[in-house]
């Protein structure tokens, strides 16, 4: 259980340039391609933090989900918890370390088992994580029901029967059941209401209150991204444009992507209201990105130079930025 | 007049002797150039209430209404034939998601083509020429190529404008977007947005917004009304309906924003959820998750009232501090 303990100074989960590719067929005849999903993304995670990641639909935010959730093996770069590489581990180990860091998914109609009880959802981590009875896993699974708000008598009900909210909380539940360090949620509340979306919210941050927990929050929602994660990371194709403290972020956006996403966002207040020339153009194809820096075509900065050089992510005013214009912006 | 007329609209569906009704007594009114934003959560009737305008209400669903007028014309007593001439063509809908609602099998310019051969007809080669107008005025980069794409090889902000240029190919008075960006990122969505706004201005053409999204709404249209559980709660024009809430469900769904309660470590919550089929309660719709309910919302149902320029369903309505009017007397306003 050694990588498993907290070591002062050391974080809780760090990604050392993450790479995944993969492969697409183009058709008969044709070389197959190269789509670079994540294409190097560093990051740290300490314990009790909350780091969320933003981004468009394509930019490899759920993809980054599935690499540090295991369900996927990266083709390059490393994953480690409490500075322990998790490539090095041994199958045993790696055991281990899925249950600690565990997921909760967007859809909340799609990732219950409509033939399973609540009971047998719940139940299953267990029963395969834990040497626990049949009687103290019915106590576990009862228990952490209890802790995300749901009754009881709930226990013996199949998914068909609660709604939207409440079957967030079974997710939510079973990602909670094995006591894990680490919570990838990726888009949890994107498709709930929202007076239930407060709801939801609400208990995540009780929750990471009451059991520790660390949460990397994959959303495109900013007001919600604001409102819950201490840190975010702002990813275009694959690669990261801007990291840093939310309410910096959101205070002073350097990146000229981060301020595009910011100011497209719609506000209720007049007040908050940010007038910007929309984005025009869409996200690039990821197997054939432009070159130089991936956003150039739609920045309204762009040069030449960006044209040619990928920028690197690189410190300023206390947080990373991938741009090289970033001076003459701000 | 106004352009559309709806009065007590109801939609209802199941058996006669106990029908659920997924839209109640709703009435609305848009005019000439206005944009009208219909909000609510999902289960609100705002999907429904819109499709019973365009006449897409199958059997065994009964639509009845006082009166639904387009342009003076009653929409419920004319025949089937003339109501499918007005609709498509005066009355233009987009729907949510595009990528279903584009067929899969056609390229996109039969599938405009084909509206344009329906209602306004003309030589091939004329339709050809209106459709290459069309995408150019939604916005289609290279549109001579995209004529020949099928929808499989277009990204979702493109088979949105798609569909808004097939919902727009026969200069429609009135068009009902329906949820149009709730699939899309948002970088698209507003581009999509000021798209649909300054196709309704430069044609003064009317405009429904139907969407869940608050904010928005709040940004795009001039009047808005709150949908819940099929009913009307309360209508207003945009600037103010946000800023001062009449109804507690307006107030509640405002403070339910993370936007709303920057600073604070929780949100306020609306306790429960919409009420479905077979548990509505017999008094105020939102009685049970109401912060102000009494015993007299438990046991009656409000009608809509006229109060302080706005439409709102409440005994209690609130005032500019947001506490309900009236209610230490427990007398109706």
């Amino acid at each position: 259980m050694s990588f498993l303990d907290a070591k002062p100074g050391v974080p809780l989960l760090e990604s050392d340039d993450l790479v995944r590719h993969y492969e697409v067929s183009r058709g008969l005849g044709k070389p197959s391609a190269m789509v670079k999903a994540l294409d190097g993304v560093s990051f740290t995670l300490e314990a009790k933090k909350t780091l969320a990641v933003v981004g468009e639909s394509g930019c490899g935010k759920s993809t980054l989900g599935r690499q540090l959730t295991l369900i996927e093996k990266p083709s390059a770069g490393q994953l480690k918890i409490n500075g322990e590489a998790v490539g090095d581990l041994s199958d045993r180990e790696a055991k281990l370390f899925r249950r600690t860091v565990q997921m909760i998914f967007q859809n909340p109609y799609g990732s219950l088992n409509p033939r399973k009880k609540v009971g047998q959802i719940l139940g299953e981590p267990v029963l395969l994580n834990m040497d626990l009875g049949r009687k103290e896993r019915e106590e576990r699974v009862r228990e952490t029901m209890a802790k995300v708000g749901l009754r009881p008598e709930f226990y013996g009900r199949y998914p068909h029967m609660f709604s939207g909210g409440q079957r967030q909380r079974i997710a939510i539940a079973r990602a909670l059941i094995l006591e894990p360090k680490v919570i990838v949620a990726d888009e949890p509340v994107s498709a709930l209401d929202v007076s239930v979306q407060a709801q939801v919210l609400n208990l995540m941050m009780d929750l990471q209150e009451e059991m520790n927990v660390a949460y990397v929050f994959i959303s495109h929602d900013l007001s919600v991204v604001r409102h819950i994660a201490d840190d975010v990371m702002v990813m275009y194709l694959g690669r990261v444009a801007e990291k840093g403290p939310t309410e910096e972020i959101f205070a002073k956006p350097l990146h000229p992507y981060t301020r595009a996403l910011l100011a497209s966002a719609p506000k209720i207040d007049p007040a908050h209201r940010v007038k910007a020339e929309p984005l025009t153009g869409e996200l690039p194809s990821p197997i054939n990105p432009p070159s130089g820096c991936a956003f150039h075509k739609r920045c309204p900065f762009a040069t030449d130079h960006c044209a040619q050089v990928r920028p690197e992510l690189r410190m300023y005013e206390g947080r990373e930025v991938a741009c090289h214009r970033v001076e003459e912006i701000a | 007049m106004a352009l559309l007329e709806v009065k007590n609209l109801t939609v209802e569906f199941g058996s006669e002797d106990r029908p659920f009704r997924a839209v109640d007594n709703v009435s609305y009114s848009v005019d000439r150039g206005e944009v009208l934003g219909i909000v609510g959560e999902s289960g609100s009737g705002k999907s429904v209430s819109s499709l019973a305008v365009m006449g897409l209400i199958d059997f065994p669903g009964r639509v009845t209404a006082d009166s639904l007028t387009f342009d003076g014309q009653d929409l419920l007593t004319m025949s089937p034939g003339k109501r499918r001439a007005i609709t498509g063509k005066d009355i233009g809908m987009i729907f949510q998601d595009p990528m279903s609602a584009l067929n899969p099998c056609f390229t996109v310019e039969a599938q405009i083509m084909e509206a344009l051969k329906v209602h306004e007809g003309g030589s091939k080669k004329e339709r050809r020429e209106r459709t290459l107008d069309l995408l150019n005025q939604v916005g289609i980069p290279d549109p001579k190529s995209r004529m020949t794409a099928y929808p499989h090889q277009l990204s979702g902000g493109m088979s949105q404008r798609i569909v808004i240029a097939m919902a727009i190919a026969c200069n429609p008075r009135l068009l009902i977007a329906d949820e149009p960006t709730t699939a899309l990122d948002v970088t698209i969505q507003a581009q999509i947005i000021d798209l649909l706004l300054k196709l309704q201005d430069d044609s003064d053409m009317a405009l429904i917004l139907i969407t869940h999204d608050l904010a928005l709404v709040s940004e795009a249209a001039d009047r808005i009304q709150v949908m819940y559980a099929g009913q009307l709660f309360e209508s207003g024009p945009a600037d103010s309906i946000f800023a001062a809430p009449r109804h507690p469900y307006t107030q509640a769904l405002l403070e339910a924003l993370p936007e709303r309660s920057e600073g604070h470590d929780r949100l306020r919550t609306i306790p429960g959820v919409v009420p479905g089929q077979y548990d509505r309660p017999a008094g105020c719709l939102l009685a049970p998750r109401c912060r102000y309910a009494n015993d007299r919302c438990v046991a009656e149902r409000p009608d809509v009232g006229a109060y302080n320029g706005r439409d709102v369903r409440c005994f209690y309505p609130l005032d500019d501090r947001g506490q309900p009017t009236g209610q230490t007397t427990g007398e109706t306003v």
